[in-house]
């Protein structure tokens, strides 16, 4: 392991001064489950390693405006635990209740998860299912972002070298809204995504009718992804039947672009998109689009 | 039956507490004054020759004391079991990617990963070979002189071209299974020290404390006395530390630097350096009749053992023994080759050779049973061996026989008796399809024809009237230091607590033999009856003796003897102790030794076959299978074993859940991805091993005993037949549950999901 210098930050403000400080060759620690992975494969070229992980301010869950807020260094296991989780972002939820096993979600957070950056992310289909936007603060001030426009690769996102994520918020799920996140690993716990897909719907007036369709697909590109002919066709056509829910599955070939790893091969994570959308989908047309 | 006090029954393990403690210090948590730490510098490339080392810049770097290459083996720079073909150090090839050629010893961890870093050698690639059966090709490149075949191993009886003319039914398919990793958790690791007097001694967990001193004097140079091996507490081991793993370079180390020297391995450069299952591809012709009466089997079987021989020619010629399965067949040609590679090293895993062959057999199994329309137990039961039979290889079965017994007891099974109520297609979700597999097996226990077989115990009797029993083998999880406290006490009619036990330590236990081929307590509990009745005998002429009376009027209970006819007239152990003490006697001491009865007939050419003493299970399962991701959830397990009688039935069935899991594994996600010779699964996190959420929440265990006369307590062994025939139970279940027949494991979701297309395509075009 190459060495590094260790600063620990207590408050935003400071986190905010140390990352001035070594512009460029600070990088933030979490909880460190993917950062100590990757300080051991000697992947982190920086020199000086930030602890956040005892900013109070940045840990907690709290609703407002419509909105439900969860802080980056909340925990998986909290977010489970969550009385406003389970009601107001079940998709969130779902995703999080997959994540490694009892011990990394003790310990591994959202704003980790996404901050890593993994195409594979659990958290991240979810949130961009969830409709989620970002918060990102550094001593020029803050911006707000959605989801979407914060991954530009495998690992890479719009971050500045001095900019830290504060905030994770998403609108509050309505009783019109279901959805669900499906995973499929190579086991069932402690298990990267072959491919995970993370859907939330909007049911309309008439019976099999949509008026929303959030679909977001993972580990079948470079960053998580949309799956907007998906949508186009949840929303327009009438989803009475399997055959038809199927067919727009199908849709999903369109939407991916993935490769072959040690994992799964190009063509069946291209397959598995597909019918993991599709199997959510029967899952909720057979119980009447209830969640 | 006799009426027993600790056989049988529930006892708590006797290491139960130092290790839910913590307390309990394995070798990699060994520490010493002035202690160095080694590092190993692997190969490069898969296959190449050596053209020039250069140490010298790794030797300048700060902190380093040692650095030492093939020139400093002080002995034969060659180990394994079999052959020592193996380098302790490499001199002018390497022939796998873990192959070592040189190693480091320095002040700190860290030092020591720099120095290896900084040692340069000069590498001529060589054509890689990772094709088994490309590799037999005369104009293959070799990856040893003599050729890359390591052994073949034939057997033929009867007329096969006969039966075959006469058969109903041929079933033939290959079979292809994948390379599995033990996956320990504490990774080969250790120390060694050399001591003021001279002695090297060498702290790493091993499965045969007396074996690694004759190898490691033979690489040293040194008399093996002078060698003093603990191999006990080890941090699991499957047959993985059977063979030496780092403790020649922990000795060379330590003897050229004159100080401790730890090492203790990544998980990366475990999986690189060491043992795996064999992966084998097997031909199979069956012969039937329409009664289902097997009559020919034609087999072969290619083994890829990879780069040095090890265990490898006694895995195959166990696979080629067991190759047939449990069954009467009186014509067969089977041909097992276990073949040189690049891919890595195989050796012995629990099972040794059998889960591959089993997976096939079983496989052929089920689908005759299909052909014919017969009940899968009664095709089994037709055919089964049983005592007084000759198996297909020729042999004639003498002793213990467990398949009727086992066949039986698959009734009384939860899975077998709710087998046809189960709901096969799932009513909310009609793409989960339900099925149950079943599967036989047998396991030789015990080293076969032509390896020496015993066990060995020595019994101390203690002041404080207890004993401690030193047997050479070890508990690597299995439970047997409190098989063996149990055999102790339940012959020296003590309670437990009265029992120590000493494992796998050269100085302090009686040689027993290695701790693998399910012969642990068969072999090691005998020895330690025997040398417990000698006990026996002293004590009890000691306490006539003191109270005066003929031993016959003597009767033992609870470390206490005591008059028949007079019970308040008694002598305790501790009694006995003082009094041996009191006459300036040394307490007794006494040793138990055990030659194992072997096999009848010898195989021309062939060792470590046939066996004599054999365990059996049955497998069953119930599967799941997601039809649009081709996932397999097992919903429920169960195993019918006969190892003769049980000695612990907490430990029977720790052994039947964990090996269970192991199948489990081995059936649908363990393998270690080899491509050109290059590992592509390193760790954890790609080579994928069943978590509390991938099993059964109920594996049920139904022992059913056929003693074993020559066991001690009649019993036989269980450690590997537990895991043996899981595959195939769980791959004849997705074949119920999917109608896929699997005919290579590990089964991913992805390739069900490739054969599911497959039968739907087929279903498609057979129906246009
Ligand atoms: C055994 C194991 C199993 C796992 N299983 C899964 C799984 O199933 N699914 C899954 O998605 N992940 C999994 N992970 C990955 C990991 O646990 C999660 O991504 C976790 O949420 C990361 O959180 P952390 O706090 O540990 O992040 P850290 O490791 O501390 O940080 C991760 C990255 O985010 C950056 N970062 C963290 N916080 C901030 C911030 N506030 N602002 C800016 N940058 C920040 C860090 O600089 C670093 O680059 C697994 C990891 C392990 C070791």
């Amino acid at each position: 392991m190459n060495k590094f210098d260790y600063y620990r930050a207590n408050t935003i403000e400071e986190a905010i001064q140390y990352l001035d400080e070594f512009d460029k060759d600070i990088k933030i620690i979490a909880a460190g489950t993917d950062l100590v992975v990757r300080l051991k494969q000697n992947m982190v070229k920086e020199k000086h390693i930030l602890d956040i992980s005892r900013i109070r301010e940045l840990k907690g869950i709290y609703r407002e405006d419509g909105k439900i807020h969860i802080l980056p260094l909340t925990t998986h296991s909290e977010i489970l635990e969550s009385e406003e989780v389970k009601k107001y972002a079940t998709v969130l939820r779902e995703a999080c209740s997959t994540i490694g096993s009892p011990q990394i979600r003790n310990r591994g957070t959202l704003g980790g998860n996404v901050a890593n950056a993994s195409p594979a992310g659990d958290s991240i289909s979810a949130l961009f299912a969830e409709e989620a936007k970002l918060k990102l603060l550094s001593s020029e001030g803050e911006r707000v972002i959605s989801i979407e426009d914060f991954f530009t690769g495998p690992g890479k996102t719009v971050l500045k070298t001095n900019e830290m994520l504060v905030d994770i918020f998403m609108p509050e799920m309505t009783e019109k809204e279901i959805g669900f996140f499906k995973k499929l690993g190579q086991r069932n716990a402690l298990a990267i995504a072959v491919v995970n897909v993370s859907v939330k719907l909007g049911r309309g007036e008439e019976k099999n009718k949509m008026d929303k369709a959030v679909v977001a697909f993972g580990a079948v590109a470079p960053t998580v992804v949309r799956g907007e002919r998906v949508e186009k066709a949840l929303i327009s056509e009438s989803l009475d039947s399997p055959e038809k829910l199927r067919y727009i599955a199908q849709l999903a070939w369109r939407e991916v672009s993935p490769i072959s790893d040690v994992r799964a091969s190009l063509k069946y994570r291209q397959d598995m998109s597909i019918n993991l959308l599709y199997e959510g989908l029967l899952e909720l047309y057979k119980n009447n689009w209830k969640g | 039956m006799e009426k027993f006090k600790h056989i049988g029954k529930v006892e708590k393990r006797v290491d139960a507490e130092e290790k839910a403690t913590g307390r309990i210090k394995y070798m990699s948590d060994l520490s010493f004054p002035d202690m160095l730490w080694g590092k190993v510098l692997r190969s490069r490339y898969p296959h190449a020759l050596i053209k020039k080392i250069d140490t010298s810049k790794a030797k300048a770097l700060k902190g380093v004391v040692a650095v030492v290459t093939w020139k400093d083996v002080p002995g034969l720079n060659g180990f394994g079991i079999v052959v020592p073909d193996q380098p302790v150090l490499c001199e002018d090839k390497v022939r796998y990617i873990g192959d070592a050629v040189a190693a480091v010893a320095a002040e700190t961890k860290e030092i020591a990963e720099e120095a290896v870093k900084l040692i340069d050698v000069e590498y001529e690639p060589l054509p890689v070979v990772d094709d088994p059966i490309k590799a037999m090709e005369p104009d293959a490149p070799k990856v040893h002189d003599d050729g890359n075949i390591h052994l073949h191993t034939q057997i033929k009886r009867g007329d096969v071209d006969k039966a075959f003319k006469e058969a109903d039914l041929i079933v033939e398919h290959t079979y292809r299974t994948g390379r599995q990793e033990h996956m320990f958790l504490e990774t080969e690791s250790g120390v060694a020290k050399l001591e003021e007097d001279g002695t090297l001694s060498v702290y790493a967990g091993s499965q045969y404390p007396q074996r690694d001193q004759l190898q490691l004097s033979r690489c040293l140079g040194l008399n093996p006395r002078k060698i003093h091996v603990v191999s006990y507490p080890v941090g699991g081991a499957f047959g993985g530390k059977d063979e030496l793993t780092i403790q020649p370079i922990l000795g060379l180390l330590a003897l050229k630097t004159k100080r401790p020297v730890k090492i203790v391995m990544s998980r990366e450069e475990s999986m690189i350096s060491y043992w795996k299952r064999h992966p084998m591809i097997m031909k199979y012709r069956t012969a039937v009749k329409k009664d289902g009466t097997l009559i020919a089997n034609e087999v072969k079987i290619y083994a890829d053992t990879g780069a040095y021989a090890s265990l490898g020619g006694p895995v195959l010629n166990l696979a080629v023994e067991h190759s047939c399965g449990p069954y009467r067949l009186d014509n067969v040609r089977i041909d097992g080759y276990c073949i040189y590679t690049n891919n890595g090293v195989a050796g012995a895993f629990r099972g040794f050779g059998v889960p591959q062959v089993t997976f096939a057999m079983e496989t052929q199994m089920d689908i005759i049973a299909e052909k014919l329309g017969i009940d899968k137990l009664d095709l089994r039961r037709k055919n089964a061996l049983r005592r007084g039979d000759t198996t297909p290889i020729g042999n004639k079965l003498t002793t213990s026989v467990g398949t009727i017994a086992v066949l039986d007891g698959v009734k009384q099974t939860d899975i077998w008796k709710n087998k046809d109520n189960i709901e096969r297609v799932d009513h909310n979700r009609p793409w989960i399809k339900r099925g149950v597999g079943i599967a036989l097996t047998s396991q030789g226990a015990g080293l076969g024809i032509g390896l020496p077989d015993y066990g060995g115990a020595i019994l101390r009797f203690r002041a404080d009237g207890g004993f401690t029993v030193g047997v050479g083998l070890v508990d690597y999880g299995q439970g047997i230091g409190t098989s063996f406290a149990q055999i102790v006490a339940e012959t020296m009619k003590c309670p437990i607590s009265k029992v120590d036990v000493i494992l796998g330590d050269t100085d302090l236990t009686a040689d027993s033999g290695p701790t693998s081929a399910s012969r642990g307590v068969y072999t090691g509990g005998r020895a330690s009856v025997i040398a417990s009745k000698r006990m026996m005998r002293i004590l009890k002429n000691k306490a006539s003796d003191m109270l005066n009376v003929s031993e016959d009027q003597l009767e033992v209970d609870n470390a206490t003897f005591y008059v028949k006819e007079h019970p308040d007239i008694y002598v305790t152990y501790e009694q006995i102790a003082l009094e041996f003490l009191k006459e300036g006697k040394s307490l007794p001491k006494t040793e138990g030794y055990f030659l194992a009865p072997i096999a009848d007939i010898k195989i021309k050419d062939a060792f470590g076959l046939p066996h004599n003493i054999f365990s059996f299970s049955a497998h069953l399962a119930v599967v799941e299978v997601n039809e649009l991701t081709g996932k397999v959830k097992v919903l429920e397990g169960a195993e019918v074993v006969d190892g003769g009688t049980v000695i612990n039935r907490q430990g029977f069935e720790g052994q039947v859940e964990g090996g269970y899991v192991m199948g489990l594994g081995y059936a649908l996600t363990e393998d270690v991805l080899i491509d050109k010779g290059l590992f592509k699964t390193l760790n954890f996190s790609t080579y994928i091993i069943p978590t509390s959420k991938d099993v059964p929440s109920k594996i049920q265990t139904v022992p059913v005993i056929d003693p074993e006369e020559t066991g001690p307590y009649k019993a036989k062994g269980i450690a590997e037949t537990v895991m043996c025939a899981t595959a195939p139970a769980i791959t004849n279940a997705i074949y119920d549950a999917a109608g896929i027949r699997i005919f290579k494991i590990p089964a991913t979701s992805e390739y069900i999901y490739t054969l599911l297309k497959e039968k739907e395509k087929k279903e498609y075009a057979d129906s246009h």
